[in-house]
Formats: structure tokens, sequence, C-alpha cells
């Protein structure tokens, strides 16, 4: 059996669509890759029918076992917070745990097992985490802060609508920036989620048909207020006595911040409130630079002391936040007039329970280190879009979309069949529209694309596209023209390339409108009909030609 | 089809399945009533601007906007929530809500309660907790707000995109085709697909998302394929009469737009968990699809068998 080299190019691609979906180690992919290709090279050159049925068998049985035999074991690391212990020792996202202190990892709740049953030792646990690249010993006093999930199977990633988090589009309120300031932009937006504790996360600017430029800013596993509150603010924090400004929140006045070390950082004091519900305190330390110490000095200077109670003086430490006033800290008496460079900066969180009031001071206390380390924008912000979904539903969107696949495609193989009565025919119509979507999805894995409900939406459309016009090339071909088959088919693809290049054209804007928020919709859908007509049409015209012969 | 085919075509005669199917076809003489039919989907045209221009002149817009395009929020709360007393205390503290449901397939329980509303998600949030006594948590809820001016900006947008995305597919068919009429042909059944499904929308009464105008431009590229069959078919092909062209193409458009038809039907009548932007996107799609099969098969088949009888294209 000879193949065309069409019918080559689409089995070429589609094993390279292949590997890219499916997350392999290098050398494995290199190696299915192979099996791939001896499957036309067997049935070029392998005359005896039992020889070859033997050798394909063969060929599939490998190309199904090799990827689970192969796929690494142990956890992925999805995030690790940069202030924490972990990361410095070099531990980055994306790295593969393996072992920990001598024990394998397979799951996230092996991971979590050895966390917890870790002895503490004089205040601090040891973990020797391996992985698959390298060592990394440490002692710490905190937890982790490390993230982990299973290794996915595949390279594909969904987007925040069905994997679960928020997308918040913000933009300068009353001032429009230019591209120096909006990556000046990027970089601070960025930077604060990242001391926040949060690593996945992608920020960029877009900008829409009428060159309106926003922040696209995209992070998996936040609550839409956390997001609020650290990409939506100015962050301008502001600590004064009598209304004169002692220090402000960036690295001019303030030299470091202390985080994730218990003997200066922490929520403490958890107590019921009047109301029956819960609060706690925190408090951390800041340290000041000299200039900000000495005006702290020239500042409380000229105050008095409480006169009913001399421990304090009179007048507070107001610590403001984009004009709202976070907390006053009595200053104590033997502080005036000293320069004194290190702070503490205390505040409460509440809640309905002892464990909610715990969180909420800690998050709090969270978002104002980041304000705090990562400092203020010149200019105040506008969240214009803002949206999340919840992990837990678009598991369940997920789900019901692999359902809906699975229906309509038993639903098309039954119409098919049912109007052409032949197999080969429906068979060969499911395998190139199959096989064109899972280029698709290699091409998306491939340039890291995201995929949304509305890119899912566009693949479907596409192999709908890829169904409608394999009826005109059967319908084409078989009818009882005179005409040569060839004359048929060639007027079959005039036909397709027309519907192409109409569905080409009108797909095409957007690509801009709407900030691109729906570039996903286009794009699959492009990738899908450019794929039809480029790799997979001709091919099954040729595989048609072979049927109708 | 008329009585000419048996003795032009004998290859007809020989199946008599064939036959069969085509007797309808025999007994209505389409060169006699081609221009009748034509004056169905005119009808049908003229209507559906009407009731646009009226839709237009009552509410100030030619689609109902949901929240991403009009500005608002869509709180999604997951789960099988007990809503009547979530409904009743809402809807007596904000004037503008609106509630739906979602529900699993297998086990049809409800899977998730949607709220929308014009104020701010803080807002929102806020009062929803306030009634149900509890804080929401990132597992419990999904959010989606678009600030007024934005969203207005990207309606605007989008049917700039939209004009766009026609004018484009004009340019693409008359280069196909190069010649005038056949070329207005699709471009006027195009028009007339967007024009009638707009005008179902508005009838069933569904507020339009982003996603749903951009299923409206996948509409404009996916209803001329059909018609570009019809096209090539009358135009191109030299064997066989006009008619039997054209039914020919009639008999794959056809089956092209049904097997497309009843693959987007479990997305509503199986699996109805779906999320809302992709629910919406196969919903205008399969309007848009019934649309197609008037104006193919009535519309542009009228126009291109009226061309060819006066340009003697048999």
């Amino acid at each position: 059996m000879k193949l065309t080299w069409r019918v080559w190019v689409l089995v070429f691609v589609l094993s390279f669509a292949l590997m890219s979906v499916l997350n392999l180690p290098r050398s494995y992919i290199a190696l299915v890759g192979l099996l791939v290709i001896a499957i036309p090279v067997s049935l070029t050159f392998i005359k005896s029918k039992n020889l070859l049925i033997l050798s394909l068998i063969l060929i599939a049985v490998l190309i199904i076992l090799i990827p689970l035999f192969t796929f690494s074991k142990g956890v992925i690391v999805t995030s690790v917070s940069p202030s924490s212990v972990a990361f410095s020792e070099g531990l980055r996202k994306g790295m593969v745990i393996s072992e920990i202190n001598g024990m394998k990892i397979k799951s996230p709740a092996d991971f979590f097992n050895v966390i917890n049953s870790t002895v503490e030792f004089e205040g601090s646990k040891k973990f020797d985490i391996q992985t698959t690249t390298e060592r990394v010993i440490f002692l710490t006093n905190t937890s982790l802060d490390i993230s982990v999930a299973n290794i996915p199977k595949t390279n594909l990633k969904t987007g925040l609508d069905l994997s679960g988090g928020a997308r918040a589009m913000i933009r300068p309120a009353n001032v429009s920036l230019n591209s120096n300031e909006l990556s000046d932009l990027v970089a601070v937006t960025s930077n604060r989620l990242n001391v926040f504790g949060i690593s996945d996360v992608n920020v960029r600017p877009v900008s829409d048909l009428v060159g309106n430029s926003f922040l696209l800013i995209e992070v998996a596993g936040i609550t839409p207020d956390d997001l609020r509150e650290l990409v939506g603010q100015q962050g301008k924090f502001e600590a004064k006595v009598s209304n004169e400004t002692v220090f402000i929140g960036g690295e001019r006045d303030i030299t470091s911040v202390c985080r994730n070390d218990a003997t200066c950082a922490g929520v403490e004091n958890c107590q019921k409130d009047s109301s029956g519900g819960y609060f706690c305190n925190f408090r951390f330390s800041v340290y000041l630079s000299e200039s900000a110490a000495k005006r702290h000095a020239q500042i409380t200077q000229n105050i008095s002391l409480d006169s009913s109670n001399p421990k304090y003086l009179s007048e507070k430490l107001n610590l403001i936040l984009d004009d709202k006033e976070v907390d006053s800290l009595f200053i104590g008496a033997e502080l005036k007039g000293r320069v004194t460079t290190q702070i503490q900066i205390s505040g409460s969180g509440k809640g309905q329970t002892q464990e909610d009031a715990y969180n909420d001071a800690k998050n709090s206390m969270n978002k104002l280190q980041t304000i705090l380390i990562t400092g203020s924008l010149p200019y105040k912000l506008e969240i214009v879009k803002l949206d999340s979904a919840s992990p837990s539903l678009g598991k369940e969107f997920t789900k019901n979309l692999i359902y809906l696949g699975l229906i309509v495609f038993v639903i098309i193989c039954s119409v098919l069949f049912a109007k052409y009565r032949r197999i080969k025919i429906t068979l060969a119509v499911i395998l190139t529209v199959l096989s064109e979507a899972l280029i698709t999805l290699g091409i998306a894995s491939l340039i890291k694309w995201n995929l949304d409900a509305p890119s899912i939406a566009g693949i479907i459309a596409g192999m709908g596209t890829g169904v409608n016009d394999q009826i005109v090339i059967i319908d084409e071909s078989i009818s009882e023209e005179q005409t040569s088959l060839k004359g048929k088919i060639k007027r079959a693809l005039f036909i397709i390339v027309g519907a192409f290049f109409t569905i080409f054209a009108a797909m095409l804007p957007l690509f801009w409108a709407g900030a691109g928020l729906l570039r996903g919709f286009a794009l699959t859908t492009l990738i899908g009909v450019s794929v039809g007509i480029l790799v997979t049409r001709p091919a099954f015209a040729d595989i048609l030609k072979k049927i109708e012969e | 089809m008329d009585n000419q085919n048996t003795t032009q075509d004998p290859e007809l005669v020989s199946e008599n399945i064939k036959k069969e199917k085509n007797s309808f076809f025999k007994n209505f003489n389409y060169n006699k009533n081609y221009k009748i039919l034509l004056v169905i989907p005119l009808f049908l045209l003229i209507l559906s601007l009407v009731y646009l221009g009226i839709f237009y002149f009552k509410t100030g817009d030619f689609i109902i906007r949901d929240v991403s395009l009009s500005g608002g929020t869509t709180l999604t709360l997951n789960g099988n929530i007990d809503s009547t007393q979530l409904e009743s205390q809402l809807k007596s503290k904000l004037d503008d809500v609106s509630f739906r449901k979602l529900s699993d397939i297998s086990s049809g329980k409800n899977i998730a309660f949607i709220i929308e509303s014009s104020v701010p998600p803080e807002e929102l949030e806020k009062i929803v907790e306030d009634i149900l006594g509890f804080q929401l948590k990132q597992e419990d809820y999904s959010v989606e707000f678009s600030g007024p001016s934005l969203s207005d900006n990207f309606y605007h947008q989008l049917i700039i995109a939209l004009l766009i995305s026609f004018c484009l597919m004009s340019v693409v068919i008359f280069f196909l085709f190069r010649t005038f009429v056949p070329s207005i042909a699709v471009i006027f059944a195009a028009f007339a697909d967007l024009v009638m499904t707009l005008c179902l929308v508005n009838l069933l009464g569904i507020k339009l998302s982003t996603a749903g105008i951009a299923a409206f431009l996948m509409l404009i590229g996916y209803s001329v394929d059909t018609d570009i069959l019809l096209t090539t078919r009358a135009l191109k092909k030299s064997e066989g009469t006009l008619n039997q062209r054209i039914f020919g193409a009639f008999k794959t458009g056809s089956f092209m737009t049904i097997t497309a038809l009843v693959a987007v039907l479990p997305a509503f009548f199986i699996v109805t968990g779906l999320p809302d932007s992709f629910r919406q996107i196969f919903f205008i799609l399969s309007l848009g699809l019934f649309a197609d099969l008037v104006n193919t098969w009535l519309t542009n088949a009228g126009i291109i068998k009226w061309y060819c009888d006066k340009k003697g294209i048999k």
C-alpha cells in the first residue's frame, strides 16, 4: 500500500501534535516519534499482510504503553513564595519533587503527609528535598510556603473560566500612560503579586481597536477581593504623626520588612469580641532608612508626653493607606526624639470563627507588608473589569464539555453513517476531523495558549467546518458526472477554499476587538480551519481517491 | 424538478431509490414557482427588519445586552442552594436583579445559582453574604464584573468588528465569483441570516454577551459556505440541467447544515451545566443555521435561478 505525500504530511503533523500535547520527557518524545513514523514506513515496505498487521499491532501497543510507564513520578511545584526559605535555597515553580527527607513523593497527599509529620527540632524543621534536577536542604521555622500539584499528563492549559482564578483589567483613573509608564505599572503589579506570595501570574498590557490601553492580570487561585486590594490600589502608604509624614511605603524609606520570621512578625491575641465574633491582632517590624529614622526623631522631639498616661506620647502614629486610616499606634515615651530604625506596625482581623479571624488577620498583614515593600504608584487605579471563576465550578464545566464532546462525536458518526452507509468513508471523515482537533490542540499547547470556554467552542466549530467540507468532497466525488475524479475534487476544493477564506476574513476582527478577550475563540477556529485546508483536507481527498478506486 | 429529468439523465432512471426521493420535486415545478418561493424569505426579512425597527424604537438598541456589555455584576454561587429565600430577599434589596440556575447532566441536581445586577461586585457580594449568613470563600462562587464605560466601549468595538467582518466577507465573495449578481446574492443571503437570527434572539429574550456578538461574527463566515457551494455548482458545473445542479447542491448543503444542527442540539437538551459564553456561542450558531436553511435555499437559490434564466445558463 502506497501513501501519497499529502497523507505523509498529515501523519507527520499529527505525530508532532500528539507529542506537543502529551507532557512527556524529551527522550521518550523522540522514541514515540520514531514509532509513529514507523507506521507509514511499514505500510509502504512490508508486503506480506500478516507481517504488516503484526508490526502495526506491535507499534500501537508500544505507543500506548510507553507514555503510561514514562510519565514522571512526583509532584510539580505550582508556586513558591519568594520570601520563603525554600525559594532562597533555589526551589522554583515548575520543578518536580520526587523525594523529601528520604521518602518518595507520588501525590500532593504524600507531600503534605511528609511535611506535617516532620519533627521539629529546636523550633525549626529540616527539609531535604530532592527534585529531578537538584537537591535542596534547609532549616525553617515557618511554614514552607510551597504549593504542589500532580504532574499534568498533558501540556494543555485551560483558561481561568475552567481552571479557577481571577482576571482583572485595570487602568489609571484620569491619566493616560505612555509605553514606559505602562511597563512600570506591569512591573509594580507583578511585584506586588509576587511579594504577596503568588507566582502564577500573567500580567500584560493590552489595547483595543480604538487604542485604549489596559493592564490585564490573570491569576490562578486568588479571590477577587485579594486581587482587587492588591492591584486595584494605588498603595499610597503613609505613617503620620500630628499630620506630618514620618515615612511612606517603598524602598526609599523602608529598608526591609520582617515577614517569615516568627520572632518579629505574626498573628497573636485572638479573642472573642462583643458581638460574638472573633478578632486577632497582627504585628510586624519594619526597618527604616537613616533619613526616615532622623525624620522620626525630629517630629517626635516636639511632642509632649500624654498627661493621663505618661508612658506614651500625646500624639499617635497614624498608618494611612490610600487616604484611609488603617491603624493608629501609641508611641512609647522612650522613643521621643530618638533616631530609631525599627518600628513595629500592627493591625487586626476579624471573623465569625477564631480560624476565620486568624486568616483574616494574616491576610491583612500580608497585604500591608506587600504594599510597604512595593511602594506606591503615582496615580490612582480603576478596575474596569473583574472576573473570577471558582475551581470547583470550572471542574464541573470541564467535565460537561468532555461529555458534550463525546455525545456530539457519536451523533456526527451516526448521521454520517446513516447517510453514506459506508464504514470506510465514515471512518475516513471521523479520523480526519479528529486529527484536525488534535492538531489544533497540539498547536495550542505549543504556543502555550490557555483554552477557555470560547476557545473550546472555536475548536468544535472548526471541527464542524471540517465535517462540512468532507461532505462537500464526498458528494462531489461520488456524483454520477462524467468529469474525471480529479476534476470533481478540484471543484470541491474551490468551494472549500472559498469557505475557508470567508470564515478567516469574518473572524479576523476578533483579534483586536474588546481588548482581545475573545481572541481564543478566533484563534482556535482559525487554527482549525487552516489545519483543515493545509493538511487534513488534501490528505482526505487522497484517501477518498484510494477508497473510490 | 421538471419532467425533462428522465430523458436527460439515464442514470437517474436506473436508480429507483433516487426516483422515489425526487417524486415530490417532480410534481413541484421549480421553473414556474421559484419567484414565489423568493417572496417567502423576503417577507420574513421585511418582517424581521420591521420588528428590529420597533425594538430599536422601544429600547434604544438592537439587542438586549447582558452585564458584560452594559456594565454590572454576575455572581455565580456553586452548589445546590435553596434559592427561594435568597431570591425574595434580593428582590427587596435591589431594583434590578435577575436569577438563573445551572444543573448537572447526570443527576439533574442544581450545580449553581446565578445572580445578575448592575451594582458593583463588592456590594453584591456583601448583600448576598448578609442574606446567607456566612462569608463566601473562593471555592463558593465566581464573579464577573464589567465597568459601565468599558462595557459600552466593548459593545461599540464589537459592533465595528461585526461590520468589518461583514465587509471582509463581501470582499472575499466578490473575489471568488467576480460577477456582480451571484456575489450580491450570497452577501444578501448572509445579511438576511444576521437580521433573522438577531430577530430570533430578541424574540426569545436572550441577553447577549461579548461571546454572543463574537458568535455573530462566526455566523458571517459559517453561513456563506452553503451559498458558495450553491453558486459554484450552479455556475461552474457544466453537466445536468440547472435545476438538477441546484437540487444536487441542496442535497449536499442541507445535509451539511442538518449535521451541524444535530451536533449543536445536545448543548441545549442533554448537557446543561456549561459555561455561559460557550452556550451562547452555540445557541446563536444554531439559530443562525436555521435562518441559513431559509436564506440559502430560498433566497440565494431563487436569485441564482433568476440570474441564470436571464443569462441563458442552462
